[in-house]
């Protein structure tokens, strides 16, 4: 599997992700051996698999569901880059180029 | 270094600052200031009754959140943001009577294994300055190595802890999944991440542990047990089985790791312990498996930063709002995060998904499935090398990251399988400290660093091994 340069651009779109012009040749190739490296996977047998492994504790315990009890030292509006009347501000939505 | 050796929070304070001061050079610390440290020591000094670690001067790695200082990640994304809560680990390590002042340089977001993925600037060995600490958590690893600290915080995703305090000198604790709240803790992969411990000893470190370890309810994986105890270091390991998995010793180990392994199995033999050889034969495939499943939790973890809610706004050339997304992160951003995010979208993404995520998540299973059979069959512990090499050089690794990568390929299975590990110091090869690595089966904290503890203290840390 080889991955290209229009691959690496679709990749970095639907992560929103910019990727600099000067950047994307050597992202190209350290992402062919990334992926190149991680294949190797294959060479696991078939007849091995197992069910994906799960961590943590066998049941999750549920809390009652009431609102968190976590006293915020500052409110959203403080981290904010922009915020008014309860809202985060951002500029609009451009012209649904990607759907 | 603690309040009721020394005399008071507020000598150990001052003394701590003038450490701080004298380490600048290793680029170890991102937020830290007199003023704190100070208020810290007039907090402890005024509880009624000093807690476990009174006086205990102490570092977080810059990825779990304080109200008090910004939190970083080592990323110019969060630029100067200042969480509105604190961890638990925080609150926890004040009830007991730490002092909490200082944050730790880091690799952006916790990606590496060097300490030279900062937007801050690297962190240097506190040994050699011109080699790496290890990493993520090298900042951490490094206060503790140069004497400043007594123990520190990191966080562990495949090895961040353990690997840099194997490259240090110190001792590494990474608990079971699920023993530490990670409530505070930012969050990479989350299937993997723990709050893990550095110490100058193994009894500094896990008196720490002690303290952070337990249920919270602010995270619903922990695990409903109570807080670890700090086991009484053990005389003699008669009765004890240690495993040497042969895939940890692989021909090509290099010679001074080598020797100081086969130092510490004799050493182990002669305090009573039973050697056996035993093998995990899908270790072999943990890096490639950990470098599917933690750039796709990563991906899915970093989607968060957007430059909507806090951290850094860039507007892109559209001025629109995808415009802001793209801008805001790949500015914000560095190299290696993107690279993560890129590999980790691009192995959840229709049609790669059943070919690498799901295939690695099977074979996660492979890995675990082989520490619990052999823990089965008798082992009580497994012993190996923390690391392959000893630190190597800046620069060294840093355009090829699938040989950054290898650098944790004895530390990432026990990730992926959520086990408790420690590493401790194993004697210096050429002036450089190894580690040795210690295994336990889960929830075994107190059998692993009890064992650790009598290891440790047969093999001197600063000896040359030959």
């Amino acid at each position: 599997m080889t991955i290209g340069r229009d691959e690496v651009l679709h990749v970095a779109k639907l992560a929103e992700l910019a990727v600099r012009e000067e950047e994307l040749d050597r992202l190209v190739d350290q992402m062919n051996r990334i992926v190149a490296y991680v294949a190797q996977l294959d060479q696991v047998p078939a007849d091995r698999m197992a069910a994906p492994f799960l961590p943590g504790p066998a049941v999750v315990s549920l809390r009652d569901d009431t609102e968190g009890a976590v006293p915020l030292a500052r409110p959203p509006a403080a981290l904010a880059p922009e915020f008014r009347e309860g809202f985060f501000l951002v500029p609009r939505h451009g012209a649904m180029e990607d759907t | 270094m603690n309040g009721a050796v020394l005399g008071g929070a507020a000598s150990i304070a001052q003394e701590t600052g003038k450490r701080l001061a004298a380490a600048e050079s290793l680029n170890a610390t991102l937020h830290w200031s007199q003023d704190l440290l100070d208020a810290e020591a007039r907090r402890v000094d005024a509880m009624p009754s000093p807690g476990p670690l009174a006086g205990m001067p102490l570092a977080l790695k810059d990825n779990i959140v304080t109200v008090e200082q910004p939190t970083t990640c080592g990323s110019r994304i969060l630029g100067d943001y200042v969480s509105p809560f604190n961890a638990t680990v925080v609150e926890r390590l004040r009830s007991a009577g730490g002092m909490v002042a200082i944050k730790a340089n880091m690799d952006e977001f916790a990606m590496g294994s060097s300490t030279e993925h900062s937007a801050f600037g690297r962190v240097r060995h506190p040994i050699d300055p011109s080699r790496v600490p290890g990493g993520s958590s090298g900042g951490s690893a490094a206060l503790v190595a140069a004497g400043v600290l007594p123990a520190a915080l990191g966080s562990e995703t495949g090895g961040s802890v353990r690997q840099p305090a194997s490259f240090c000198g110190v001792v590494g604790i990474k608990p079971s999944y699920g023993r530490v709240s990670r409530f505070g803790l930012v969050a990479f992969g989350s299937s993997l991440d723990c709050i893990s411990v550095f110490g100058r000893t193994v009894k500094d470190a896990g008196r720490v542990l002690s303290v952070i370890s337990g249920p919270d309810p602010f995270d619903a994986t922990t695990v409903d047990r109570p807080p670890m105890r700090v086991p009484e270091p053990l005389s003699s390991l008669r009765g004890l089985t240690l495993g040497l998995p042969r895939e940890y010793f692989p021909s090509d180990l290099h010679a001074g790791v080598a020797a100081a392994l086969k130092a510490m199995i004799d050493r182990a033999r002669e305090l009573g312990a039973e050697i056996r050889e035993v093998s995990l034969p899908h270790s072999a495939y943990a890096v490639p498996t950990y470098y599917i499943i933690a750039p796709a939790e990563a991906a899915a973890n970093l989607a968060r930063y957007d430059g909507v809610r806090y951290g850094l706004r860039l507007i892109g050339p559209d001025g629109d709002i995808r415009s802001l997304y793209r801008a805001t992160r790949g500015q914000g951003f560095g190299a290696e995060v993107q690279r993560r995010i890129l590999v980790g979208t691009y192995v959840l993404s229709a049609g790669y998904y059943d070919a690498y995520y799901r295939k690695a998540q099977q074979v996660r299973s492979l890995i675990a499935d082989d520490f619990r059979r052999t823990f089965a069959s008798g082992v009580d512990l497994l012993l190996t090398p923390t690391t392959p090499t000893p630190a190597f050089r800046s620069g060294e690794k840093t355009a090829d990251p699938v040989a950054m990568y290898l650098a944790d390929i004895f530390v990432c299975p026990i990730n992926l399988a959520g086990l408790p590990a420690v590493s401790i110091p194993a004697g210096r090869s050429e002036g450089l400290p190894i580690g040795a690595q210690l295994i336990a089966p889960a929830f075994e904290e107190e059998r692993l660093l009890a064992a650790a503890a009598a290891l440790e203290r047969a093999i001197p840390a600063e000896a040359e091994v030959r």
